[in-house]
């Protein structure tokens, strides 16, 4: 009976401190830009999951396409239905990890440069990709944000030639993650 | 060819061309659907979750990409990155929520109250199994709704 109390105390241990390592938020924000000659096209995603272990590093993130919100219909309309194909490829996903995870301090206030490597599917098609990324912790709070680019052309996103000079084809993806602990 | 019928030619292009880039236009910049007056499909939080989590294959025709009113005990009220306010429904896991973006923000909303919050439902994310997180099902332009 105590070795039974005992080896549960110590699972319980574990466990604590596992998820103690675990940081997560729901509503992490993907957001996309594309300047152009004739319009800009921005478009927002505020329904990110993102997963993070301070410990090992390992980041993930998983968003709905169908979820990004354009400011007219008509781009939304197109983007679900003729680039993304949002219906047969309804998410995009990244998991990777943060390479410098050792030099960041999540027990005192800073911001930290890293650099995340990792997976990246979008329309069906992974990329193995590193990536800048800024790390924030503040009163124990912690907050990710990165800036990158993204080639529709490597993702296999085909755009009609007469709407190509309505989109670069390099589109600015930026991320914003406000962490909460497990 | 007289001048004349040149001329109506001309005119009959013009026209033609005026009505194309009318279209266009139109085209270009419809309005988003109203949600607020759109007719929904009525289910519980619960019902939602459990079918997403459960049956994901069937549900999602039902569901993704419609409008859907959601009745549910409000669990948590959260500000997002852009400010928006986003509400949780409770469901019946625990962590698991039908999670609403609100297009309008509702300050009589509070954890507790039950409501009916319509918008259109964007699918479901899978937590993640090794954190025991449970996924959510996403409503994206919500509105309260009577």
């Amino acid at each position: 009976m105590r070795r039974c109390i005992f080896l549960l105390t110590v699972l319980t241990v574990i466990n604590i401190n596992t998820y103690a390592q675990l940081y997560f938020t729901k509503n992490g924000n993907v957001n996309f830009f594309s300047k152009t000659i004739l319009e800009d096209i921005k478009a927002d995603n505020n329904q990110v999951l993102s997963v993070l272990n301070i410990q090992t590093g390992t980041l993930r993130f998983s968003l709905l396409n169908n979820a990004f919100h354009f400011a007219k219909a008509k781009m939304e309309d197109d983007f679900n239905e003729n680039y993304m194909e949002s219906n047969k490829y309804p998410k995009s996903t990244f998991n990777g990890a943060i390479n410098d995870i050792n030099n960041i301090d999540f027990n005192k206030d800073g911001t930290y440069k890293v650099n995340v490597t990792g997976d990246l599917m979008i329309h069906g098609v992974t990329k193995n990709i590193t990536i800048p990324a800024t790390i924030s912790v503040k009163n124990g709070k912690i907050s990710g944000s990165s800036v990158f680019n993204v080639a529709a052309k490597d993702y296999q996103i085909k755009i009609p030639t007469i709407v190509t000079n309505k989109i670069a084809e390099n589109i600015k993806v930026t991320v914003l993650c406000d962490y909460e602990k497990k | 060819m007289t001048g004349k019928i040149k001329k109506y030619i001309l005119l009959v292009i013009i026209v033609f061309a005026l009505a194309g880039l009318v279209i266009v236009y139109k085209t270009w910049n419809k309005p988003h659907q109203n949600i607020e007056n759109a007719v929904a499909i009525k289910i519980t939080a619960a019902a939602l979750y459990n079918g997403f989590a459960n049956n994901n294959a069937k549900t999602q025709p039902n569901f993704i990409n419609k409008v859907i009113a959601v009745e549910g005990e409000v669990r948590e009220v959260l500000r997002n990155e852009q400010h928006q306010q986003v509400i949780l429904l409770k469901t019946s896991i625990a962590g698991g929520s039908v999670n609403c973006t609100m297009e309008k923000n509702a300050n009589n909303i509070k954890p507790g109250s039950i409501v009916l919050i319509k918008g259109i439902c964007s699918g479901f994310i899978n937590g993640d199994s090794a954190m025991n997180l449970p996924g959510d099902v996403f409503l994206i332009r919500c509105y309260p709704s009577e």
